[in-house]
């Protein structure tokens, strides 16, 4: 093969386990639904292997993205939002173990995560994306096909909103 | 607000240090310090990724890929080729050349996929025949009455109809057969249309249009419009009679006129939904009145 296809089997896999956690995470920020974002994201790859030879490969990740979104939209409206902490992860001062900045920190953590239940959903993947999975404003751009100042636009929102649920302010 | 820009810039780790010690000084930074911290904690459903593909292995079998590309070993291939041709030869000449048709009566539209997912859609009182045997080498399909064509790429495609061949390799286009009416858009790619003795490239967006043997290039159309597959007819200057018709095809009646000219150029459109309402949408502009009678209608000069 002189160029790679997403229609070979070989190269579509290499595109499925490099992207399928990514696309799973960002199912799960929209849906906040554990057992259905992989599922959604299963349903993005099979969109991608049928369409696979429609595709550039260029752009084959914000189509994935692109996808999954739309079946989200399509499918899981009105879901309640769910969001856990990962287990034993330090706390932000991890010299203090003073049981009262203890108790500071995990309250903190809840309103956290109300706070961030009350985001819009285009809000809290953009947050998400960025916080979790470590990408950049650009990349996230590249991904949902939207400009960087409109990435940079929600994050910025999402920033405000939670600073003002959590200080009351 | 200058504020939020410091800490758009800071979360995304692009603060210079000197912006750092500024940020620091900031009552509310310390809040920020922590939503950032903790909310890069929250934990995400872990994929088993082998498992995961495993099981999309599964779901992908169920489905078709559109262009899969399959790969030979040659040289082992060569001493079963020798026997598959014979067996296949005289399969292929005891069973023939079996010729599918697929036809679409009055006012109906279907959708069909041919044997290389290529989709054909029919519209009102048309029919496409094919064979499918003869599919993967050569790609013909014969044509009359109206269908939209989505191609997929491969062998030339060809599209026969009694006024003219359309051939392409890959892309989407319209072709409209009627009585006397030839009529072929672009919608993407390029498409090459064989009409009498004239070869004609037809770019995106553009429409080959012949009414009784008078050959139109001028005009152009909307790509973002698919018109009839949205329920909808639409004309640019086009005689009278073959709007009524497309009436005729989409609502099942026939139609009758007395004293008019059916020469007379129609621009404009009317959906499939309603009989009332698509003949006034062409008799109002051009001051006409009709009557319905059953499956008959008859249309008229406007009396005052």
């Amino acid at each position: 093969m002189a160029y790679k296809s997403l229609c070979s089997e070989r190269f579509f896999n290499e595109f499925y386990v490099t992207h399928i956690q990514a696309a799973s995470n960002f199912a799960y920020y929209k849906s906040g639904d554990q057992s259905a974002s992989l599922d959604l994201a299963q349903e993005g790859f099979i969109k991608v292997w049928e369409n696979c030879s429609k595709i550039d490969i260029l752009k084959a990740k914000s189509y994935l993205f692109t996808i999954i979104n739309n079946l989200f939209l399509n499918t899981i409206k009105h879901q309640k939002v769910v969001f856990t902490y990962a287990k034993n992860s330090p706390y932000l001062d991890v010299d203090n173990q003073s049981p009262e900045y203890l108790l500071e920190e995990e309250e903190f953590k809840d309103k956290l995560k109300s706070a961030i239940l009350e985001l819009t959903e285009k809000e809290r993947s953009v947050f998400l994306m960025h916080r979790i999975d470590g990408k950049k404003y650009k990349e996230i751009a590249v991904l949902l096909e939207i400009s960087q100042k409109a990435v940079e636009k929600r994050m910025s929102a999402a920033l405000k909103k939670l600073r003002i649920k959590i200080d009351g302010i | 607000m200058e504020e939020n820009n410091d800490f758009l810039k800071w979360i995304n780790g692009e603060s210079s240090d000197k912006e750092l010690v500024r940020l620091k000084e900031k009552e509310n930074f310390k809040t920020l310090e922590k939503i950032a911290h903790y909310s890069s904690q929250i934990a995400t459903p872990k994929i088993d990724i082998a498992h995961a593909l495993k099981a999309l292995e599964v779901k992908k079998k169920k489905t078709v890929n559109s262009g899969k590309l399959i790969l030979f070993r040659t040289k082992r291939l060569y001493k079963y080729a020798a026997a598959v041709v014979l067996l296949f030869t005289s399969v292929y000449y005891l069973t023939l050349n079996s010729e599918t048709t697929l036809k679409t009566e009055f006012a109906q539209r279907q959708r069909f996929n041919l044997p290389d997912n290529s989709e054909v859609i029919l519209n009102a009182n048309s029919e496409i025949s094919y064979t499918k045997e003869d599919w993967n080498r050569t790609r013909n399909i014969s044509l009359n009455g109206e269908a939209y064509f989505k191609v997929q790429k491969g062998e030339k495609f060809t599209v026969q109809t009694t006024l003219g061949d359309i051939s392409v390799l890959g892309t989407q286009f319209n072709v409209k057969k009627r009585a006397h009416y030839f009529e072929v858009k672009t919608y993407e790619g390029l498409v090459r249309v064989h009409y009498k003795n004239t070869f004609i490239e037809l770019p995106k967006g553009a429409v080959f249009k012949v009414i009784n043997g008078v050959i139109d290039l001028n005009t152009t159309f909307n790509i973002q419009r698919k018109t009839w597959l949205q329920k909808e007819s639409n004309f640019k200057s086009t005689p009278l009679q073959f709007v009524l018709e497309e009436i005729e095809n989409q609502f099942d009646c026939t139609i009758e006129t007395k004293n008019i000219n059916l020469s007379t150029l129609y621009s404009g459109g009317f959906s499939h939904g309603d009989l009332n309402i698509a003949l006034q949408s062409v008799t109002i502009p051009l001051q006409l009145s009709y009557e319905i009678k059953g499956k008959k209608i008859t249309l008229y000069n406007y009396v005052r």
